[in-house]
């Protein structure tokens, strides 16, 4: 598997936990029962924290510039 | 942040994480980067902290208190008609703010007061949920109700300061501020929601909000 493809991969899981996480936050907000609160927190809070945490480690566990990659661009300075 | 603004803020962080499922090649320029960011970071922590901020500050209001349905009964008390119930007289004549009636007595107002609001409402939830739900009459404070939540509006006032029943005797203020005296349980102030004891005496105000 290229780098591309699972940096791809993960964009597109933390996208979806993002979006039922927004879904799930969209829905308590128009739920005026007490238990929204906690739905909110508990459910909606879980996905958007795993969808951001997944986005941060797809940026930190992205392909790191290697020793020749950067001799390449100094070249081209 | 008013409810629906939020929800349309939501609804479009969510439209637009879609473009990034559908598309993750387009976070290859730089500006997809800053859209990928953008959408998958800021705009949802952005959004959860605006819906929380927004659920705190509903779960202050009578109509979140009285939609368990344990506790009409104590909605209905504020809409009798008679003077001498304390909650009532209190709610009908906006000497607290009507639509957070509930909360401006029943909250703490000391420094971590809110907290422990807070607190004691998912205590609430816990019971009403998953344990055995009180009868509505038998529902009781935690601690006695402490002077400092009726002072905190009346201290000063006119008429609690130079009233005539206050003043009769010249121990009863000095020992309402500090809190040795009860303003509801000495016989002064003490028919307050008395859910559960009404009989078929009361009658409703149908005015309020």
């Amino acid at each position: 598997m290229r780098p591309g493809d699972s940096m791809a991969r993960r964009l597109r899981i933390s996208g979806i936990l993002v979006i039922l996480g927004l879904l799930v936050e969209a829905l308590c907000l128009v739920w005026s029962r007490p238990i929204a609160f906690v739905v909110l927190v508990c459910i909606g809070g879980a996905l958007i924290g795993l969808g951001v945490l997944v986005f941060l480690y797809s940026l930190v566990s992205s392909a790191p510039h290697t020793a020749h990659s950067s001799a390449a661009i100094h070249e081209k300075k | 942040m008013p409810t629906i603004a939020i929800v349309i803020l939501i609804l479009f962080s969510a439209v637009l994480a879609g473009v990034i499922v559908l598309r993750p090649a387009i976070t290859a320029s730089s500006a997809g980067k800053i859209l990928a960011f953008g959408v998958l970071f800021f705009l949802p922590v952005f959004s959860l902290v605006a819906g929380m901020e927004n659920e705190m500050r509903r779960s202050e209001s009578t109509a979140f208190c009285l939609s368990c349905h344990i506790m009409e009964p104590y909605g209905k008390s504020l809409h009798i008609d008679d003077p001498s119930y304390l909650a009532g007289a209190h709610y009908q004549n906006h000497r607290v703010p009507a639509d957070e009636a509930c909360y401006t007595c029943h909250t703490d107002y000391a420094m971590f007061g809110t907290f422990k609001a807070k607190l004691g409402g998912l205590r609430h939830l816990y019971i009403y949920y998953l344990g055995t739900p009180p009868l509505a009459q038998d529902i009781k404070l935690y601690k006695p109700f402490n002077n400092r939540e009726c002072l905190h509006c009346h201290l000063g006032a006119r008429s609690f300061e130079q009233g005539a029943t206050h003043n009769a005797d010249p121990a009863t203020l000095p020992a309402m501020k500090a809190n040795t005296l009860s303003c509801i349980s000495s016989g002064c102030h003490d028919v307050v929601h008395n859910v559960g004891r009404w009989g078929g005496k009361v009658k409703f105000w149908d005015g309020g909000s």
